[in-house]
């Protein structure tokens, strides 16, 4: 993304045109930048037959068509159960605050989807107190993968006997609703010095052999906690091998991946390929870049909540892509 | 004082063997301490100072100065190996053998130091 694009965007008032689809993937930069620019204060982008629409949350048509599907679920993140620092000393509230909004979701979700960092410190209380409080959402189902504060000092076993129940290897797995075919990952095991996230050498023959039997026109959802695409690797901020876990999903017609980590919300989109992170219910990070690294960002009180959320999806048959919601906790 | 004196004999001693070189910190004044442990500080994603130099012996202690939790690996992943660290929370480990110890912060990899053992 050069310099001009970005001056131009700024100025172009962020139009709902398509001006630029130099990838021909429906997406120009503008509209990527639009995109992004919503995301963090409440954002619903959708695509379309290959257009990307996007609206703020005060101005979607909630109870419309477009928000009633046949599928709907929620995505949460990054609870860090356990942090008790200046950027928020009440991730037990805000986690709370984020079980209210679900409950209050005008199409009830199917299932929630926790992509990682349930836990600060890997300690058994604060799993405890994660499961407790998500007895109180309007749906028992909820699907996890690990995130890197969550297999601290135990290479992962404490997680896997809690949340492994019929997954493979660190904890992947896969399983089908209503025709959507949903993949977890785990990225967040055997990491090397000076890289990325990582999937492994048996997770990448699993997840080939996983969606090998599938017809293209299947939607997949594909989850794991750290990003599956390049966001920002100066932090850390990606996945080493995950182009070799995309070209497993090349031929299918949409592919949603659903990602947390880097405590914002941000969406790109590739051919049929949507991106998506989803804020934290615990605390924000800064934008990649904008501070001398990514630890967790103090922000005024008052602020707080508008920079935690949770992430509704919903998929309609017939149409092409999943349409993702995010919502603040104010 | 009793210590640099003793500090002193000691340089003489490993001067005597032929083991303290140009760059051994023992005995360059009378009145610098021994090198025994050196402090490494993890803040902002990043050990500090990213490259350290030590003679064999040395003990280093790592504190984690950051708001998440970090770690200390040596990159084989065996050689040293610190628990999760909170913040303010401290792990040291000596340094016997001359080499250069590459480590990094397991949970977040990105970070990478070393340890020079002369």
């Amino acid at each position: 993304m050069n310099e001009k694009n970005r001056t131009e965007s700024v100025k172009s008032g962020l139009s709902d045109e398509i001006l630029h689809d130099h990838n021909h993937d429906g997406v120009d930069r503008r509209g990527f930048l639009k995109c992004m620019a919503w995301a963090g204060t409440g954002a619903f982008c959708v695509i379309k037959g290959g257009v990307l629409k996007s609206y703020s949350l005060s101005g979607f048509p909630f109870g419309g068509h477009e928000s009633k599907g046949d599928l709907s679920f929620v995505q949460i993140s990054d609870s860090h159960m356990g942090f008790d620092k200046a950027a928020n000393p009440d991730v037990v509230g805000t986690l709370k605050a984020a079980i209210d909004k679900i409950n209050a979701l005008p199409v009830p979700p199917a299932f929630i989807l926790h992509t990682g960092d349930i836990s600060h410190l890997s300690k058994p209380g604060e799993f405890d107190t994660v499961d407790q409080l998500l007895k109180a959402a309007s749906t028992k189902d909820v699907f996890f993968v690990p995130g890197e504060h969550d297999v601290l000092n135990d290479e992962g076993k404490q997680y896997l006997e809690r949340y492994g129940k019929g997954s493979h290897g660190s904890g992947w797995y896969s399983f089908d609703k209503n025709g959507v075919h949903f993949v977890g990952l785990v990225n967040v095991m055997n990491l090397k010095a000076g890289g990325l996230g990582s999937l492994g050498g048996e997770q990448l023959e699993w997840l080939e052999k996983d969606v090998k039997p599938l017809s293209k026109s299947t939607p997949l959802v594909v989850f794991a906690h750290i990003p599956l695409w390049s966001v920002y690797p100066e932090w850390g901020w990606g996945t080493d091998d995950s182009a070799q876990a995309l070209s497993y999903l090349k031929r299918f017609g949409s592919v949603t991946v659903l990602n947390g980590h880097i405590h914002q919300s941000m969406q790109k989109v590739e051919g049929s390929v949507t991106f998506h992170t989803a804020a934290s219910t615990a605390f924000p990070q800064p934008k990649p870049g904008q501070a001398p690294s990514p630890g967790p960002m103090k922000v005024p009180a008052d602020q707080l909540r508008t920079l935690l959320g949770i992430t509704d999806v919903n998929h309609v048959p017939g149409q092409h892509a999943l349409a993702v919601i995010d919502s603040n906790l104010v | 004082m009793k210590i640099t004196i003793w500090i002193s004999a000691m340089a003489l001693l490993l001067a005597a063997f032929g083991l303290g070189g140009p760059s051994n910190t023992f005995g360059a004044t009378p009145d610098d301490k021994p090198a025994s442990e050196v402090a490494v500080k993890i803040d902002n994603f990043s050990f500090s100072p990213a490259t350290i130099t030590v003679p064999a012996g040395t003990t280093i202690r790592w504190t984690n100065r950051d708001d998440i939790p970090h770690t200390v690996v040596s990159e084989d992943k065996t050689t040293f190996k610190s628990k999760v660290l909170d913040t303010d929370e401290q792990f040291t480990h000596t340094f016997t053998k001359p080499g250069t110890y590459s480590y990094f912060c397991s949970i977040h990899p990105k970070m990478t130091a070393k340890v020079v053992v002369q």
